[in-house]
């Protein structure tokens, strides 16, 4: 693969996972990185110059709608899985990862 | 700012004390804070703690924490070749994807964000270390 093309690769691969991580929801969260990371390894051995420009524009496509879907995901609020762990597990908080709790059981 | 004006009157005020032995008006214009300060040794002047003083990140802690990550992330090969000094595709045997995910780790890990072009730059242990380094606000 020519340079600039790996490059674009590359950075378009980190916008992506960038991007599902900023999902609210543990489900979409974890899907959208997996469906990353296999896409991306499915087609790791392509070497037509001609498909990689049209995976990377359909990547590019998947990228506006994660963009979409996340800020859309944002907007509601929801427990925390078991899986997630809680504060003191896996997820640290750092990239927006904790939601705070709903209250239950005031009144 | 703080600092050098806090030392400044402590020191007048240790001046001014050994001056005149006048309890009555010492007492009088002392705040309780210099107060304190007075009583202990010049020695421990130097003890003022300055908040906005760099963090103390310093290289071997980096590399280690750099290395306990990828201890963890299971898709490198030989675990043995892990050393400062490795390479992420000669030593570790991860590809330009995994390199990718690597270095998103690291920032996550270091609470920074690399940019594209700092971050496809980044192919060694030693690389990822320097640029912790020269990140004021890595910790």
């Amino acid at each position: 693969m020519s340079q600039p093309a790996a490059f674009q690769v590359r950075s378009l691969y980190r916008s992506l996972l960038r991007q599902s991580s900023q999902f609210a929801a543990y489900n979409f969260r974890e899907y959208a990185k997996r469906r990353t990371r296999d896409a991306f390894r499915e087609h790791s051995t392509e070497a037509d110059e001609r498909r990689i420009q049209e995976l990377v524009q359909k990547g590019i496509k998947e990228l506006q709608v994660l963009k979409r879907q996340t800020v859309v995901s944002q907007f509601f609020q929801l427990d925390r899985l078991v899986v997630e762990g809680g504060k003191e597990g896996k997820q640290k908080g750092n990239r927006n990862d904790i939601i705070r709790q709903k209250d239950h059981g005031w009144d | 700012m703080y600092r050098t004006t806090l030392l400044r009157s402590i020191r007048c005020a240790t001046q001014a004390t050994s001056r005149a032995q006048r309890p009555a008006v010492q007492t009088a214009f002392r705040t309780p804070f210099v107060q304190s300060r007075i009583s202990t040794p010049a020695s421990s002047i130097s003890a003022v703690r300055c908040y906005a003083s760099s963090s103390s990140l310093n290289q071997d802690e980096i590399t280690g924490r750099i290395i306990d990550l990828l201890k963890n992330f299971d898709k490198v090969q030989d675990a043995t070749k892990l050393a400062p000094t490795a390479h992420f595709t000669k030593d570790l045997g991860l590809d330009s994807l995994d390199t990718v995910e690597v270095v998103m780790a690291i920032e996550e890990e270091f609470s920074i964000e690399i940019p594209d072009k700092e971050a496809d730059a980044i192919h060694s242990v030693n690389q990822a270390v320097e640029y912790i380094l020269a990140q004021p606000d890595a910790h």
